[in-house]
């Protein structure tokens, strides 16, 4: 069963959005395309919610977003790490790691 | 905090561009399955389900933005708002109730705020005072010429220490001539009272020289008025009383006098030096003084004892006694008379206002009980009891912010009808007006309105949900609810108990016997003009000649001339003490206090229905000059001969002059006004010489019908003589009304907040009792199904309210007392214990309450058993 971002541990999303930008400024549905499809079509997220989480990361400096083209000529919010973001990244990917290692080997154990 | 309200006025635009941003990804997802082969109309609705909630995701992005506290409170006004469209009859209701409350405070708020809270509009007002003695002549402070001059050499604790004469009427003697109240005071009386000039100058010493240069300032309505607001008036020369002046300047709109006397034009007073010197008593002063810092008025009053020590040496012994000195803060003199009057009025209208909040918090109550269900399933999914707390107090807020502004409304109006009904003068109804305090007010009113309707059903506990999902019979109805009740009707019950009183205090005075007879009474006043009477034989012949041509109008039946006329204003008048009476040794203690004396025409107790208790009336040939009778009413007579043997005894009044007899005694006549108590009183003949030539005088006309087309006659009798000469015309039924206007002013504000009070409580029984018998409809159903009568179940509805009655009664009648015993100084004619008035109050309110409570039950009594328990 697809599992949706809310439905992940806190931070899910937040890691999901920076990695994806990590591979360069994208708008909203190009990042929830980029994990749908790297994910393999395992996480399927509630797009809606992408954007109240684009827009706090947005606030809190760790991302940079302005009005572009697409290359099909429509008009989209494009979201950039900026190296706050960067920082940030490192260090809940870091988090993110451990934390499901710790999950994996409760769940092998119990 | 700066840019998240930035965010928020910016609001419009932040949504245009997130909704924006949203549409282009559903449009980028759309036209994704449209690439994979999806029909346009599929493609769409796939892309929308994809995306979720809009409306949600929206709100949240919003949200990041404005700040979560922001956000919510926006959400439950936005909440309250759309609650209270789905219940508009309790919108309306809870909103007009605050609008009641709030609207009569504030109007009445915006009346007291200048008498009782507004600091005076002088700087520093809090040091000025008013100094000089009381006297049973004239018990509003007075300085005489002499003391004044004297004082002002000594060392003072004053910083400035000034004087005004008073006003007087004077003639702008120019182009359209106008007849002006001219203020006479020092030099240095503006810049005493701390006031600068709009335009130009305040009066220079040498102005105030008899003599000197003649110089005018004229008030701001004044300018505006004659002069369009010129401001190149300043230095033009006008002409006043027929004396060239220059206008030196002109004074600021907030400039009033310390004794709120109108005047147009401020002019030097000009003491002539010579005549206030000891031991000459000199001009009859007005004074007022700026106190040094850290000096209170006490201090200054004892700082000030050994000069008036000094003073008193010149004053006759037989006033010694009487006299005092007074140095009285500027407030408390300017607002002595009407204080206990707003005072009462304030407090009447905060209980209005209070009676108001319970009222919305009633509903509130009864509202609340309908919404457990909702408050315990949002209790259920998380919400804190201060969330819900937050909930319920923007809720209320909302309404009282809504009563408020429609209050304010409300405020408006009435501030606008009021001076119709209002006297004029001290209440300062004129210049009462919506300003930013008024508005301050209301909001405060506004903000505790809906925090008190809102924190008392805040209060209550969240039920569980499975106790709101109960079956409804098992809920108690809230215990609040009785308090509340009992609390409006206490408040109602002394509100109407003071507002009968001063009603029976108007009707007292307005009936009260004057000693003559008022039906078909005109009184017409002329004052002549200065310059062109300006000899007394002109204004003899006038007098003479008025008499005569009144006399021949159809209708009339008697007339008097008479230089003043009952039942008040200026008498003249001398002390009791320096009455000679012949063959008995001068009175040399006290002053005896004030005898009241008119001159007056033969045909004034006619004309007045005075009744001639002795002796005879006034002939022609007593006008005569040289002729030297006198009538006393009986208060002096008595006091003077207790044996009744007045007539053809001798009196002397003001020791000096003819020996006169006593050739009457008449029926006293008030001359206190209505409340006063009337001074003994005697008559001269108005003698037909030059002593006659008096500027003003009163002519007293008693007609068979007392109409219209007689007042004409009269204009045109004075027209004919003199077509310039004003005239002032009024019935004594009129004038008599007049002297009521200030108690009539409180008594109708007062009934009609009694009234509003009344009405909120009775609204307020109303909707309890319905509550209550709507909760309790399953129990009376299955009582009145298994036997119970119709009128038991009705008894047993109603026992309760007068449960919750006669204890707001009893609480009513504690504040009642306690109330009208402070406003003994408003009453006239009735006991503030007066126990009719308690008994028939509480009697109005326990009817009103039972009918009130009578509505709901009997619809209750009446329904049908079968079919309610059925629907249940």
């Amino acid at each position: 069963m697809p599992k949706t971002a809310s439905d992940s541990p806190q931070g899910a999303l937040d890691l999901l959005i920076l990695k994806a930008l990590s591979r360069g400024a994208n708008h909203g549905f190009g990042i929830s395309l980029l994990i749908e499809e790297t994910s393999d079509g395992l996480i399927h997220l509630e797009e809606g919610s992408l954007y109240p989480a684009l827009h706090r990361m947005e606030r809190d400096g760790w991302l940079s977003g302005d009005w572009q083209q697409t290359p099909n000529g429509r008009r989209a919010r494009f979201y950039a790490l900026t190296s706050a973001g960067r920082k940030r990244l490192v260090e809940i990917e870091e988090r993110w790691k451990n934390y499901s290692k710790g999950v994996s080997r409760v769940l092998r154990y119990v | 905090m700066m840019r998240r309200l930035k965010d928020w006025f910016r609001r419009n635009e932040l949504d245009r561009s997130i909704e924006e941003e949203m549409a282009s990804h559903v449009e980028m997802r759309a036209e994704l399955n449209r690439n994979a082969g999806m029909d346009p109309d599929s493609a769409q609705r796939a892309a929308r389900l994809r995306f979720g909630n809009p409306v949600s995701a929206r709100e949240r992005t919003r949200s990041v933005h404005l700040g979560e506290w922001f956000e919510s409170i926006a959400q439950d006004v936005h909440y309250a708002v759309r609650q209270y469209r789905r219940d508009p009859l309790f919108t309306v209701t809870a909103v007009m109730t605050v609008m009641l409350g709030v609207g009569a405070s504030s109007a009445v708020f915006s009346v007291v705020d200048r008498i009782l809270f507004r600091d005076l509009p002088y700087p520093n007002g809090e040091r000025l005072v008013s100094v000089g003695f009381s006297a049973p002549i004239e018990p509003a402070e007075f300085l005489l010429g002499a003391d004044y001059v004297e004082w002002k050499r000594a060392k003072l604790p004053f910083d400035q220490f000034t004087s005004w004469r008073g006003t007087v009427d004077c003639d702008l003697t120019e182009a359209s001539p106008q007849r002006l109240s001219c203020g006479e005071v020092e030099w240095n009386f503006v810049p005493a009272l701390g006031i600068r000039p709009l335009i130009g100058r305040s009066f220079t010493a040498e102005e105030d020289l008899p003599g000197g240069p003649g110089a005018v300032m004229l008030t701001y309505a004044f300018w505006h008025a004659r002069f369009h607001a010129d401001p190149r008036v300043v230095g033009r020369g006008v002409s006043i009383d027929g004396v060239n002046s220059n206008i030196v300047g002109v004074l600021p709109k907030e400039f009033e006098m310390p004794t709120l006397n109108r005047v147009d034009v401020l002019v030097p007073q000009r003491l002539n030096p010579a005549g206030q010197r000891r031991p000459n008593t000199g001009a009859v002063l007005r004074g007022f003084a700026r106190l040094r810092p850290g000096i209170t008025p006490e201090m200054a009053q004892q700082q000030m004892q050994p000069l008036f020590a000094e003073s008193l040496k010149f004053v006759p012994p037989a006033f010694r006694k009487e006299v005092k000195l007074v140095v009285h803060p500027l407030r408390a003199r300017r607002t002595q008379e009407v204080r206990n009057a707003s005072v009462m009025l304030f407090g009447a209208v905060l209980a209005v206002l209070l009676i108001a909040c319970l009222n919305v918090a009633n509903l509130l109550l009864a509202r609340a009980a309908s919404r457990r269900p909702e408050m315990a399933a949002r209790a259920a999914l998380g919400a804190s009891r201060a969330r819900l707390l937050r909930q319920n107090l923007t809720e209320s807020l909302v309404l009282g912010m809504a009563g408020g502004m429609a209050g304010l409304g409300l405020a408006a109006l009435l501030l606008r009808s009021l001076p119709g009904i209002a006297p004029e003068g001290l209440l300062h109804l004129a210049n009462a007006s919506l300003d930013w305090r008024v508005f301050a007010f209301a909001l405060t009113c506004s903000i505790i309105a809906g925090v008190v309707s809102g924190l008392v059903p805040a209060l209550e506990k969240p039920p569980t949900l499975a106790a709101a999902g109960r079956n409804r019979t098992a809920m108690r109805a809230p215990r609040f609810q009785h308090a509340l009740i009992s609390t409006q009707i206490a408040l109602s019950l002394a509100l109407l108990t003071g507002a009968t009183l001063l009603l029976e205090s108007l009707r007292n005075l307005e009936q009260q016997p004057l000693g003559f007879s008022r039906d078909h009474l005109a009184l017409v006043h002329i004052t002549l003009n200065r310059q062109r009477y300006a000899a007394a034989q002109q204004r003899l012949a006038f007098w003479e000649s008025l008499e005569q041509t009144v006399a021949t109008i159809p209708g009339v039946q008697s007339l008097a001339v008479s230089d003043s006329a009952p039942p008040a204003g200026r008498a003249r008048s001398m002390i009791y003490s320096v009455i000679d009476v012949e063959g008995r040794p001068p009175i040399a203690d006290g002053t005896g206090g004030m005898v009241v004396w008119r001159s007056v025409t033969p045909g004034y107790f006619t004309t007045l229905g005075t009744r001639i208790v002795q002796g005879r009336p006034f002939e022609a040939a007593d006008r005569q000059p040289g002729s030297d009778v006198l009538i006393m009413d009986e208060q002096l007579a008595h006091r003077m001969f207790p044996q009744g043997d007045a007539v053809g005894k001798r009196v002397r009044p003001g020791r000096s002059g003819p020996w006169r007899t006593v050739v009457g005694v008449v029926s006293a006549n008030s001359n206190a006004g209505l409340t006063g108590k009337s001074d003994p009183e005697y008559y001269l003949a108005r003698p037909r010489n030059q002593d006659a030539g008096l500027f003003e005088s009163y002519v007293l006309v008693r007609s068979a019908t007392g109409s219209e087309s007689l007042s004409r006659s009269i204009r045109s009798a004075v027209a004919l003589r003199d077509a310039e000469q004003p005239v002032e015309i009024e019935s004594m039924d009129q004038r008599i009304a007049n002297l009521a206007d200030r108690p009539r002013f409180n008594a109708v504000l007062l009934t009609g907040f009694a009234c509003a009070g009344l009405l909120l409580a009775a609204v307020g029984l109303y909707g309890v009792t319905g509550f209550l018998v709507s909760q309790r409809q399953r129990e009376i159903c299955i009582r009145m199904a298994v036997g119970a009568s119709r009128s038991r179940m009705l008894l047993m509805v109603l026992e309760r309210t007068w449960r919750w009655t006669a204890v707001g009664l009893l609480a009513g009648l504690a504040a009642a007392w306690w109330m009208n015993h402070a406003l003994v100084s408003l009453l006239f004619g009735v006991k503030p214990g007066d126990p009719v008035v308690y008994l028939g109050a509480s009697l109005a309110v326990l009817l009103l309450a039972t009918l009130a409570a009578l509505l709901p039950s009997v619809r209750a009594a009446r329904s049908d058993p079968a079919r309610t328990l059925r629907q249940e």
